[in-house]
């Protein structure tokens, strides 16, 4: 029962950072309706911005990640409007061969810049353990948890109380008649891929401790963003964090029974159910 | 007729560079990742292929000309190293090959590179199907698999004989090859395997697959793990609170320059045992003079991968030169007879197309790789066993 | 008879016979290699241009026929069936398997089928990389379908053969009465529904026949390079490559997806001999531009350009809306 409960214990510090990264991607697909394939790649662009200020300037991750989630911010501010804005009424195809198009060259680019070493940076609270009981977990893990849900929480109470966060529920509810009520749809669709991007940015940031860098790392991760995104009902902010906890403790908890290699496995077979007999999501409300 | 011919040599134009006659310099062939997941050892591999480059030209390169490397991206990716083969046999026509850098990869050249009659030396590709083919034309400059597993039982062997065992290994053909290799050894000497475990790389969480471990209660772990992962299951093991008298490895994120340091696992790292390919320490000639130089032109300490490239186009040159022709049959023949007596990567010289290169055994102590195994190579005593985790 | 006076057709029997004695011409197997990965994935972006670009149901899961294509012939090879029948046994398989695919996936629209069909090519992958019987992650060695000294030419051979019969699937789908229902579909599918098109059986024979042909150049790809693993024959790297040939070669044309497969094959393997480290950026950035600046694809946009100009008004085609048939 311990190892159960320290499993799932385990399972939701994970699942709070693929929280993070799901709800980047479902904010995009909620508002634009595309589904972003650059998702990794951005959250790979977040990982190496925080690493460099890490590298050069000292600066502690769990700070430096703000710093790159506001330039992220703006990057993904700029590649909408560069590139994604020309292309919004196209089909959804050209759109998502456009994602692919972008995260082919930021992955290159990282590699023409950074080499392609393997980094990680070593901080001294990720040595560190905090203990409850017969629990322990990790403290860089613990605090990434609470920044993760700090993010979650926020960015609800951002798109349930503000104006702007307003307008782009109505454009994800209808694209078609919101403009009718004077949204500026490109404005709003700016500001939600570029907060889509900061997001996995912050993730990326987030996860630098815990993991290790280099170009290819945030491949895996946008699969794994699909499945988070489709789990908690498609374009739905919280149901996108909802399945980034879900996914967390399945894999965690399937890890812990049957062994690791079925981690991915049962993912994917979770994610075709869900799609398959409640594409909704699991909490099953209508799309926000 | 003509017009077919010309829109044949139109499409093809863009693809092909035309090959060169009559060169000032001898080409020789070398596939590697330069893009992909692998791409960091890739360029390890053009970074070991570099020094070793400088050095024969220094020396006037080979019959008389200079080399040149003719480089071919795998993409880390088998289906593209075997078009290298042919871009760089059949259109680049190198009279012998290089590469590739992984086993899938390499093992997937094989059957082209014996097709088309080309030597191949391979540097890295440590799966021992790679070998399997016994073809005349492959030849390998690394210890394989079943070395690694040979070795670490004669060191469990000499050192206590354990008597359960669990391995943990990454869910890849590098993983995979090294985790068969190592069950076949321990059913050979009657040690239990008491837990085999595979982990995804790349994810954050292997706490509970080394809960699983801990499940099991292991004497000796022998873990199979290829990138920087081994920083996060040291980490891990610590915190799940996983004490096996012995944490041995199969080398690679194990026997990184970097694993020991504060820029790797640190403390985390002290007494766990790799096997080695070759450590800047070695004993060989040379070793430090290659580290030395690979630190001062790319700012980092090599690890065996790219000594290992750097052997393999010595190996080549030198089998050029001994063969005193470009005959690729010719070069075959001299890279069978070839005995290097002295390179930093030891002495040289193939069995049956596998140099008989020494396995070590290293442990982490204060921060330091230190040889503790074989005998005769050993520097130092093993520390066994390692300290439970409340007790460091 | 007609077909005999078509300028189109005898056109086309000499492209192919030209593409077909392509490697006498040629000088080396190495670009008769990059010949055959061209006609191959020409092949299979007209596969993938049956669900993709007619029926508009657009797939990133192709992969996993392809996938089953190659395992099926080494394995039903293994068990001592001579390799041809074990082509085609594979091929059943992948076609089969592509039932149950479409029957569960073709209930979902638009990116959602999309990301259906990704989880399933993964699931195949994860599959066959933790299986014993498909050799994990150490791979397989694959039978050979052809030997000896014409080895490349006889692959390459059996490719042309393969996009042929591809290109006359097309053909008939793009002017049969199946195409038209495909097409409806692709345009608006309650409407097409409406009108009586059994539109769940309709894209499900395309699937079939999609999954049927690209599991044969899954067998032929896997038996050319001799050695599989799950990462290079169950990547969803080649399901992107199969759907960015095509669309941007024009999805839903006949001559889109081999434009697509010449030039980005030929540019991909040109940028590589040149740009060493970043050839990936160089493609990266040649498909943004292509999306920019030719929304339909080359041969799309040529043709809507071409026509425009014969006869401006009536033919132009509408331009999608947002919120229009994609989702």
């Amino acid at each position: 029962m311990v190892r159960f409960l320290q499993a799932c214990a385990d399972g939701l510090l994970t699942g709070a950072l693929y929280a993070v990264i799901g709800m980047g991607l479902a904010l995009i697909f909620g508002v634009m309706r595309i589904v972003n394939f650059a998702h990794g790649a951005f959250l790979m662009v977040g990982m190496y911005a925080t690493y460099v200020l890490f590298d050069y300037f000292k600066i502690n991750p769990y700070i430096g990640f703000i710093p790159a989630g506001i330039a992220l911010f703006i990057f993904g501010y700029l590649i909408y409007m560069a590139l994604i804005r020309p292309i919004r009424d196209r089909s959804h195809f050209m759109q998502i061969l456009m994602t692919m198009g972008i995260g082919l060259i930021l992955t290159d680019a990282a590699q023409l810049i950074f080499k392609a070493d393997y980094r990680q940076t070593n901080i001294d609270l990720i040595n560190r353990s905090v203990h409850l009981g017969p629990f322990g977990a990790n403290a860089a893990e613990v605090l990434s948890f609470v920044i993760a849900v700090a993010f979650v929480i926020g960015l609800r109470s951002f798109v349930v109380r503000s104006l702007t966060g307003q307008a782009l529920r109505a454009i994800s509810q209808n694209a078609e008649i919101a403009p009718l009520m004077g949204i500026n749809l490109v404005r709003i669709q700016g500001i939600s891929f570029a907060l889509g991007t900061a997001l996995a940015g912050i993730a990326g940031g987030l996860l630098l401790p815990r993991l290790y860098l280099f170009p290819g790392v945030g491949e895996d991760y946008t699969t794994k963003a699909f499945v988070m995104v489709v789990l908690g009902g498609m374009g739905s902010i919280e149901g996108a964090a909802f399945g980034g906890l879900v996914l967390g403790l399945s894999e965690s908890v399937t890890s812990l029974y049957l062994g690791n290699q079925w981690a991915l496995i049962i993912d994917f077979v979770l994610f075709l159910l869900v799609l398959s007999f409640k594409p909704a999501g699991i909490i099953g409300r209508q799309r926000a | 007729m003509r017009f077919k011919a010309i829109a044949a040599v139109g499409i093809l134009s863009l693809a092909s560079m035309v090959p060169a006659f009559g060169q000032a310099t001898t080409k020789i062939g070398v596939i590697t990742s330069l893009t992909g997941s692998l791409a960091a050892f890739g360029e390890a591999h053009k970074n070991g292929y570099a020094i070793a480059l400088d050095e024969i030209n220094a020396k006037g390169g080979v019959l008389g000309k200079k080399i040149e490397l003719d480089f071919y991206d795998d993409q880390s990716k088998p289906d593209q190293a075997v078009q290298g083969v042919s871009k760089l046999v059949d259109q680049d026509q190198v009279p012998v090959l290089l590469g590739s850098y992984s086993s899938e990869s390499t093992k997937a050249i094989v059957p082209a590179v014996s097709q088309r009659e080309t030597p191949l030396i391979i540097p890295t590709a440590t799966a021992d199907n790679v070998m399997d083919s016994k073809s005349p034309w492959i030849f390998r400059v690394c210890a394989g698999a079943n070395d690694y597993a040979k070795a670490t039982i004669a060191f469990l062997k000499a050192n206590g004989a354990p008597k359960k065992m669990a391995i943990v290994y990454e869910n890849t053909n590098f993983g995979q090859s090294n985790m068969k290799a190592m069950t076949a050894a321990a059913k050979e000497v009657g040690i239990e395997l008491v837990a085999v475990e595979s982990y995804e790389a790349k994810s954050p969480d292997y706490k509970a697959v080394l809960q699983r471990v801990k499940q099991a209660n292991p004497d000796v772990i022998y873990f199979c793990s290829y990138l920087l992962d081994a920083t996060t299951l040291m980490r891990q093991s610590r915190e799940v609170d996983l004490n096996p008298k012995y944490y041995t490895s199969a080398g690679t994120g194990f026997a990184a320059a970097e694993f020991p340091t504060e820029k790797g696992a640190g403390k985390n790292a002290e007494y766990t045992f790799s096997v080695s390919q070759w450590l800047p320490e070695a004993k060989w000639a040379g070793s430090k003079e290659f580290d030395a130089e690979f630190f001062k032109r790319f700012k980092t300490h090599p690890a065996y991968h790219a000594i290992q490239a750097y052997a393999a186009l010595r190996v080549a040159a030198e089998a050029i030169n001994n063969a005193k022709s470009l005959e690729p049959s010719k070069i075959r023949d001299a890279i069978k007879n070839i005995n290097m007596s002295s390179t930093p990567f030891g002495p040289i010289k193939f069995d049956n197309g596998q140099n008989q290169h020494p396995v070590l055994i290293t442990q982490v102590q204060q921060g330091q790789y230190r040889v503790v195994f074989p005998a005769d190579a050993a520097e130092t005593k093993p520390i066994i066993p390692a300290p439970v985790w409340s007790k460091r | 008879m007609s077909l005999l006076k078509s300028w189109k057709f005898w056109v086309s029997l000499i492209v192919v016979l030209v593409w077909a004695r392509m490697p006498w011409f040629i000088r080396n197997n190495y670009q008769l290699q990059v010949l055959f990965r061209i006609t191959l994935f020409a092949a299979l972006g007209l596969a993938w241009n049956l669900v993709g670009g007619y029926a508009g149901q657009l797939s990133l899961g192709h992969v996993a026929f392809f996938g089953v294509g190659a395992y099926g012939l080494a394995l039903f090879a293994d068990l001592g069936i001579p390799v041809w029948i074990a082509v085609f046994l594979a091929a059943l398989v992948s076609t089969a398997f592509a039932a149950v695919i479409g029957i569960i996936s073709f209930r979902l629209r638009g990116p959602y089928f999309t990301l259906a069909t990704i989880a399933f090519a993964e699931v195949l992958r994860l599959a066959a990389t933790n299986l014993n019987v498909t050799g994990g992650a150490i791979g397989l060695t694959m039978p050979g379908l052809f030997v000896g000294r014409t080895f490349w030419r006889s692959f390459y051979l059996a490719a042309v053969a393969l996009a042929v019969i591809s290109f006359i699937t097309n053909y008939w789908a793009s002017r049969s009465r199946f195409g038209y229902y495909l097409m409806a579909i692709r345009e608006d599918e309650d409407t097409a529904a409406a009108v009586g098109i059994n539109t769940a059986r309709c894209k499900l024979y395309a699937l079939l026949m999609s999954a049927f042909l690209t599991a044969l150049a899954g067998a032929l790809y896997g038996s050319a390079f001799q050695f599989i693993v799950p990462d290079s024959i169950l990547t969803i790297d080649i399901s992107i490559q199969i759907a960015i040939i095509t669309m941007l070669g024009g999805a839903g044309t006949l001559l889109g997806p081999i434009v697509g497969a010449v030039l980005l094959l030929t540019a991909s393997e040109a940028f590589k001999n040149v740009f060493q480290e970043s050839h990936l950026l160089i493609y990266g950035v040649l498909i943004v531009v292509v999306v920019l600046f030719l929304p339909e694809g080359i041969v799309g946009g040529l043709q809507h350009r071409f026509r425009k100009r014969i006869k401006p008004p009536k033919d132009a085609k509408p331009q999608p809306v947002l919120g229009g048939a994609a989702q």
